[in-house]
């Protein structure tokens, strides 16, 4: 039998993501509805921002432009979370009521196939949005524009995402566990919000915290460093990629210690 | 390849269930407390299935029969004792043992939800790697057992509980594997989809040598689709035979029926202690009897004899 690859899972998510848009356009009023909420949520995100800045200019050292590219960087980072790892808010559902099990019984990798089955629209409106804010503001700090800056905004944003995957991937597979799941999930997906503000305003044992326990900051404060500030990046910038990768690999190896724990009683 | 499709020895698998305390007081000393009880759910059976057989695998309610189920798909690992599903340990070799079985759980879909059949078996032609000529010629074999043209086009979402059902076990037999697991597959199916089923599982089988162990508590499925029959009770094994051989596990039992006057009086009779005749010889001197019936006792009233506790 041929060993099923990247390429071959990669083949097969591309069918199935076809396949669920072909079926989504054909619910139209739900599909529009949906964007337009999408759209909604992310303008008044956005005037609440606008708010803020028109009442404080600078933020601890960081001005309009500034906390701009900072907002639009989480924005484009939390949007693979939103799209393709959506599923993560059934699971508890799906555990509790022993309908989990089906995924079990194909011979593919447990975590791709759940995971494959929900993509979800609504994200791309916010990649949108984060784009635009992200190159207007790009533009107004006059960050070069070269090879290098792209390649290193490109690396950063996928390891910011991978860190917001990893923390999702946590919350959601504590489900395997205990009950009230429902409630780590919702704190951990709130804490999002701090990621677009600098991690520098936070004092003392909430820095600590959102760096190295929950690490919030590295979903946008530290990989944007990188650009933002070239002449001053703190380590944990440059090594962010790094332990993205192991963060969001051990995430998924909780997450799949928890299937395998699970006990599937109840029929 | 030796001709057993299923090899378990001395299989058991306990559950941990944590005690729980009455009250509010009892909760919060249940989330400090680490008082489990162990519950066995199977205890130490052992089960041949030969290759293409149809296993009726019976039980009442909370017997065990999920829980082996599961331990044979390879989504539990057993407590103790050996299973071989096609010759691999399937706890350990997951995927792999997925390969070549399929599994269908009645009530829960395992299709994708919004898509229509036919995409359905696409995505699962390639998820199994089935060559294409092998996927037509499965699809070729569908459309000669049963009418598959009303549910192919139809997204699952949009199919009655019959069709539901129907395209699940299609599903499970379309990468032709060597074992599939029907768990209830008739429940809550009217009649005429309950033979509909009975005869596409039967086709299958016979087209595909396709070894099948079926859970149900419905007694016709039993009756229409095996020949050898396993029973469990409490975890323990308590049956295990020809089908033919379990009218006779208490005895050889017959229902008599005689008519009274205007009412019909029935009576099982073990004919090992009491002879028909005698009977109706007994009864001949006291009344007049208009009419007599004599019937085989059917599957489901000694499978009744036997979980009200024949052991």
């Amino acid at each position: 039998m041929e060993c099923r690859g990247l390429k071959f899972y990669l083949s097969i998510y591309r069918k199935i993501l076809i396949q669920d848009l072909k079926s989504k356009m054909s619910y139209r009023a739900d599909f529009v509805i949906s964007t337009i909420g999408m759209i909604m949520t992310n303008v008044a995100g956005f005037i609440t921002f606008m708010i803020l800045f028109h009442n404080f200019p600078t933020i601890n050292g960081w001005d309009y432009y500034h906390m701009l590219f900072l907002y639009g960087f989480s924005l484009v980072a939390l949007t693979p979370v939103q799209c393709f790892f959506d599923n993560n808010w059934n699971l508890r559902f799906m555990v509790q009521s022993g309908d989990f099990i089906k995924y079990c019984f194909r011979p593919i990798n447990v975590f791709f196939y759940f995971m494959s089955e929900v993509f979800d629209v609504k994200g791309l409106g916010q990649l949108m949005f984060g784009l635009g804010t992200l190159v207007y503001a790009w533009y107004h700090i006059g960050v070069p524009v070269t090879f290098l800056t792209i390649m290193q905004a490109l690396i950063f944003l996928f390891t910011a995402s991978l860190f917001m995957i990893a923390i999702m991937n946590f919350a959601a597979a504590t489900c395997f566990w205990i009950q009230g799941s429902g409630y780590v999930m919702v704190i951990m997906f709130r804490f999002k919000d701090f990621a677009k503000y600098p991690a520098s305003i936070f004092s003392g044992i909430f820095k600590i915290i959102f760096t190295f326990v929950i690490p919030i900051a590295f979903v946008a404060y530290y990989p944007s460093l990188v650009l933002l500030s070239p002449d001053e990046v703190p380590l944990l910038s440059w090594l962010s990629p790094l332990i993205g990768l192991v963060f969001f690999f051990l995430s998924y190896k909780f997450w799949m210690l928890g299937v395998r724990k699970y006990d599937f009683t109840g029929s | 390849m030796s001709d057993e499709a299923i090899l378990m020895k001395g299989v058991c698998k306990d559950f941990k269930v944590l005690n729980r305390h009455e009250g509010l007081k009892g909760s919060i000393k249940d989330l400090f407390s680490r008082d489990y009880k162990t519950v066995s759910a199977v205890k130490d059976v052992s089960l041949t299935v030969n290759k293409g057989e149809i296993v009726g695998y019976l039980g009442p309610n909370g017997a065990g029969k999920s829980t082996t189920i599961k331990m044979m798909t390879g989504v539990l690992e057993p407590t103790s004792g050996e299973i071989l599903v096609n010759g691999l340990v399937p706890y350990k070799d997951r995927t792999k043992n997925c390969e070549n079985i399929g599994v269908v759980f009645g009530q829960r879909s395992q299709l994708w939800w919004s898509l229509p059949l036919i995409e359905s078996f696409k995505l699962l032609r390639d998820i199994y790697m089935v060559p294409q000529k092998e996927y037509d010629d499965m699809i070729a074999l569908y459309r000669s057992l049963v009418d598959i043209e009303p549910v192919l086009h139809k997204p699952v979402r949009q199919m009655s509980l019959g069709q539901r059902t129907l395209s699940d076990i299609l599903a499970a037999f379309l990468h032709n594997p060597g074992i599939v697991f029907l768990d209830e597959p008739t429940i809550g199916l009217d009649v005429s989809m309950k033979s509909k089923i009975r005869d596409l599982i039967l086709g299958l089988n016979k087209e595909k040598h396709t070894t099948v162990i079926l859970t149900t508590h419905d007694m016709g499925d039993v009756d229409a689709l095996c020949k050898r029959i396993v029973i469990i009770d409490k975890g323990s094994k308590i049956y295990d035979n020809d089908i033919d051989h379990l009218k006779s596990y208490f005895g050889s039992y017959r229902t008599l029926r005689m008519r009274i006057g205007d009412t019909w009086e029935e009576r099982l009779i073990d004919e090992k202690e009491t002879d028909v005749m005698s009977v109706i010889a007994e009864t001949q001197a006291k009344h007049k009897i208009k009419d007599i019936q004599l019937q085989e006792i059917s599957t489901e009233e000694v499978i009744k004899k036997i979980y009200e506790g024949g052991s």
